[in-house]
């Protein structure tokens, strides 16, 4: 090793590699970048919108999502010739579907966040984990990645809501469970990449400990790539959710979850059809504004996977 | 190459185990006495239920539980339906067909399309064209599967009438013996007038729902792998020789840019059965995946349990094969290690 580390030293001293990410970038170089970028920047405006729907729910919204009109079942939206009363319309029980869109909007960005937040502790701890240790643990966390990744997602989520039952919550951590090697991965692929970095090497010289050496030194340099993965990873966790919704094997009824809305809307598919319509509307804006925010993310921090 | 080959090959044998020991897991954790699920009645006497146990092989320790388990998937043996009280291999072979059917066809649409709109985008770069057709793939792949395919169905069944809305062929019309479980094959087999046609028809809609996000993958995929194949001095030097257009774009960029859009094809496979499972529950199409969900809720843990293993099978099957023919066609990767 001290030849290995000799050799690493000298060639330093000709040529210097720069950190591209040693300090996290700062905010106003950050901005530039993804301002270019009019898609992101109307992306995050939209997501911001649903942001605010999402945390003002109780204000914006003119109902309560689950309570009953039974006077005005199925009542056609403004544009269909109804009242101003519900704007959007009603659904089949009578309930406002505007209230219920607002409301949808708490429910995905909770589901999708809380998964992100999930999976990407697990990732920072069993990828960091895998690059320090390598031998024994790194091939058990590569296996139990691999495995994983090579089941098709809605599959294997649908096995963990059969055994531990549909619900909310557990559509949390099924959909976790699903996208955690995707963050395993990256982390444990770009910790081993940095570990072998010369910097790392003069922490390790200067008598750092391992806990302090993966998390404050190695970890934020290998921040970048994964902050542009869990910002795509929140909105497939949507999109799965709404799907486990639609199945009936997500969020349960009367929770005004996106796609739990559309199961429920099928029957009214020739009747209804804003019934139908609007909820997948909310999904489909609502991913494609992360995902538009996500690839200006992507421009910005991470310039190797730049889009050309 | 070869070895290359092997290596791969033998490192999917702990994913296979890693699998087989999930769902035996999976099965044990299930909420419920699987004998109690299976006799579905209680004051069963000890006696009856000590039999039951020793019959399902439960009084046996754990891991030979898992090693009794191991040894009769290797004998083909993946369990018996709850419902129908046939072996799950057998109803997953009956009902396989039609998801590969509808699998297929979603594929070929996505390539026939995405293939040369992404092509077209990347020599068209920064034109209306390129704008409008990256729009359309960032939808694509924000798209709710399930929601896409009923809002077609709103549109071309209910309102246009130009689709039917559910199933694979018209059975009220049409009926003849299934040989192959296509129903393309066994339509054109059966010479009745106009079976296949039919079974065109039904087979459009939901493919080009479950082919929309592979379309919309492969279009960007295509491009960009493109941006970067025009940028080679191979092409430069095409170009300089005087070809046309056509040739140097269809032919030399176009060869090379595929490499690794063919790489993405089969790594969707996984996302293309998990698109089916939704795709088949919304057109009441008869395959693997409606059967997985209503699985779950007829409670009939021993197919779920068999369905996952052996779609999961199938997944890494296809994804080695994918891997091996990348490795021929690129010689460069088997290299690397």
């Amino acid at each position: 090793m001290p030849g290995k580390d000799g050799a690493d030293l000298a060639s330093t001293t000709a040529l210097p590699e720069p950190l591209v990410f040693a300090q996290p970038p700062d905010f106003a170089a950050f901005w530039s970048i993804f301002r270019e970028n009019r898609g992101a920047v109307f992306g995050l405006i939209v997501l911001s919108l649903v942001v605010l729907c999402a945390i003002f729910a109780s204000f914006i919204a003119p109902y309560s999502p689950v309570e009953q009109f039974r006077d005005a079942i199925r009542a056609p939206p403004v544009w269909a010739g109804g009242a101003w009363k519900f704007v959007f319309g009603t659904d089949g029980l009578g309930r406002d579907i505007l209230s219920r869109l607002i409301y949808g909007a708490r429910i995905s960005l909770f589901i999708g966040l809380s998964v992100m937040g999930l999976s990407s502790l697990i990732g920072v701890a069993l990828g960091l984990s895998a690059a320090y240790f390598g031998g024994g643990v790194d091939i058990a966390i590569s296996r139990l990645t691999d495995v994983i990744w090579a089941l098709p997602s809605l599959v294997l989520a649908i096995l963990i809501i059969a055994i531990i039952g549909p619900s909310l919550f557990n559509t949390i951590i099924a959909i976790t469970i699903v996208y955690m090697p995707s963050f395993v991965r990256l982390m444990r692929a770009s910790a081993m990449a940095e570990l072998s970095k010369d910097y790392v090497t003069a922490a390790r010289a200067v008598g750092v400990g391992p806990l302090r050496l993966m998390l404050s030194t190695v970890l934020p340099n290998c921040l970048a790539p994964y902050i542009v993965q869990a910002a795509i990873g929140v909105s497939s966790a949507i999109l799965e959710a709404a799907g486990l919704g639609f199945l009936g094997l997500g969020a349960q009824p009367p929770t005004p979850e996106w796609g739990a809305m559309l199961a429920d809307a099928r029957e009214f598919i020739r009747s209804d059809p804003w019934i139908v319509t609007l909820p997948g509307l909310a999904i489909v804006v609502t991913v494609i504004a992360i995902n538009l925010t996500g690839d200006g993310l992507r421009d910005a921090l991470d310039p190797k996977m730049r889009r050309s | 190459m070869f070895r290359y080959i092997l290596r791969r090959i033998v490192l999917t044998v702990p994913t296979f185990v890693a699998l087989m020991f999930i769902t035996f897991v999976a099965i044990r954790l299930v909420p419920g006495d699987p004998v109690e699920v299976r006799v579905g009645e209680h004051g069963i006497s000890p006696e009856r239920l000590a039999m039951f146990r020793r019959q399902l092989g439960l009084d046996q320790p754990v891991w030979k539980q898992f090693l009794d388990y191991v040894w009769r998937l290797l004998h083909g043996d993946f369990g018996t339906s709850l419902s129908t009280s046939n072996p799950v291999l057998r109803e997953f072979l009956t009902l396989f067909p039609a998801t590969l059917e509808l699998s297929f066809a979603a594929m070929l649409i996505a390539v026939i399309i995405g293939v040369p709109a992404g092509a077209i985008a990347a020599v068209k770069r920064g034109s209306a064209y390129d704008h409008i057709l990256m729009a359309a793939s960032v939808t694509g792949f924000s798209m709710p599967i399930f929601w896409w395919g009923l809002l077609l169905i709103m549109l071309f069944s209910e309102r246009w009438g130009l689709t039917p809305v559910s199933g694979r062929i018209d059975l009220i019309k049409y009926y003849f013996e299934p040989v192959t479980g296509f129903m393309l094959i066994d339509a054109a087999l059966s010479d009745q007038k106009g079976a296949l046609l039919d079974a065109l028809h039904h087979l459009a809609l939901p493919a080009f729902v479950l082919g929309t996000l592979p379309l919309a993958v492969i279009a960007r995929m295509t491009r960009s792998s493109m941006l970067e194949v025009l940028n080679e001095d191979y092409i430069r030097a095409a170009r300089a020789k005087g070809l046309s257009p056509f040739r140097v774009v269809g032919l030399h960029a176009l060869r090379n840019a595929m490499i690794p859009v063919v790489t993405v094809i089969g790594l969707s496979v996984g996302a293309l059965l998990s698109g089916a499972v939704l795709t088949e529950t919304i057109f009441s199409w008869p395959g693997v995946g409606k059967w997985l969900i209503e699985s779950i809720f007829r409670r009939d843990y021993p197919a779920l349990q068999g369905g996952v293993m052996l779609i999961s099978s199938v997944v890494i099957l296809v994804s080695l094969a994918v891997d091996i023919l990348y490795s021929v066609i690129n010689p460069r990767i088997r290299h690397a290690r």
